[in-house]
């Protein structure tokens, strides 16, 4: 599984299928502060996440 | 293009067959990319009726950061115009002079603006005030947040009342909302909690109105990334020294352990301002000695601020 965070911040690692609200958790990350999509489609937070697949974060919280 | 097998893993949208992009928890329902749109642009203008914040004739100022709130609020208007009765946009943009971070923010209000055909003013603190917030906040970063506040609150309604704005709308967001009630109650301030000033203001004072107050900062994140509008831009240097930031992630935690806390802190605000109504926690509005803007106090805000420079 590998998670995009930023250019500088990518993170692979072995996990089984599961919903992807709980490997954002595991990651410390709030599902409501990110969206997450996979090949450029918006996902819902308990959308099953496999293995191979490769998913992109994006930060939504900031000051301004 | 997804294998059959990974398609199988995303939620389908409750309303249709579509894949759905999101989930909305606290009312357990999945929504693709065309009604999730369609629900957020019913919800602002239900917003916007119900609380009447819109007139025929009016002259709206959006307060155009170029950040993603007010991005979508200025989108979300000029879609729900043709609703209304001979209803004008303009957009204002207040640069603070933060060095680094607002040029890219006012060259995005800028396309927006242009691309929408929609009347533009920009304000600078330093025009305005004398100086850049940069320089005003040597020495005292850990107030940047208030400072800022209560000198691009001035600015903007400068910058409606040059444009000749009826309603001053801002883009702040349920999160924003939300969070400003707990802040409220931690610091006792129970006079600006009850705080309305988006209604009658007999002349005194623009409206201003908060059409994507019940509309969450993901939702809007989300509104933009289906509308080609979601621009990552950079983060205000001054927001890591505001205690909004800790009440941020605090209530966000809870939001998603509690789906709908924020909504209920909104109508816990709104029960608590209509109890209020005319008692004597209700400050009576007044004119500053110094400069005559409406205020609570015997000086406003600026004038207090300026004081201390």
């Amino acid at each position: 599984m590998k998670l995009i965070l930023s250019d500088q911040d990518i993170r692979i690692f072995e996990h089984s299928p599961a919903p992807l609200d709980q490997i954002l958790l595991e990651q410390s990350i709030n599902p409501l502060e990110v969206i997450v999509s996979r090949n450029g489609k918006l996902l819902p937070e308990d959308t099953v996440i496999r293995g191979s697949d490769e998913v992109r974060i994006t930060r939504i919280a900031h000051g301004g | 293009m997804e294998t059959e097998g990974v398609q199988r893993t995303v939620p389908v949208c409750s309303l249709c067959t579509e894949q759905a992009v999101v989930y909305q928890r606290y009312i357990n329902r999945h929504l693709c990319g065309t009604h999730f749109t369609a629900d957020v642009e019913h919800r602002v203008a239900d917003t916007i009726k119900t609380r009447q914040m819109i007139s025929p004739q009016d002259r709206v100022a959006v307060a155009l950061s170029g950040g993603k709130d007010s991005t979508a609020l200025l989108l979300l208007l000029q879609r729900l115009l043709p609703t209304w009765e001979n209803v004008r946009l303009i957009a204002i943009t207040i640069d603070e002079g933060i060095a680094g971070y607002r040029e890219e923010t006012i060259r995005s209000a800028e396309h927006l603006t242009v691309r929408l055909g929609i009347e533009h003013h920009c304000i600078s603190f330093t025009g305005l005030f004398g100086d850049s917030l940069d320089a005003f906040l040597t020495g005292r970063e850990t107030q940047a947040c208030s400072i800022c506040g209560i000198l691009r609150k001035k600015a903007l309604v400068v910058g409606a009342q040059q444009a000749g704005a009826t309603k001053l709308a801002t883009g702040h967001n349920l999160d924003d909302e939300a969070q400003s009630v707990l802040m409220n109650v931690f610091r006792g301030d129970l006079p600006r909690l009850i705080r309305n000033s988006s209604g009658e203001s007999s002349g005194k004072f623009i409206p201003r109105i908060k059409p994507l107050s019940l509309i969450s900062e993901k939702d809007i994140a989300t509104y933009l990334m289906l509308n080609d509008a979601w621009n990552e831009l950079p983060e205000c240097p001054y927001t890591h020294y505001a205690m909004r930031r800790e009440v941020r992630s605090m209530l966000s935690g809870f939001e998603y352990r509690h789906p709908g806390t924020m909504l209920h802190l909104m109508e816990s605000k709104i029960k608590i301002e209509r109890y209020c109504k005319g008692s004597v926690i209700s400050e009576p509005l007044r004119s500053c000695r110094e400069c005559g803007d409406p205020c609570s106090g015997d000086l406003c805000q600026v004038c207090l601020l300026r004081h201390t420079f």
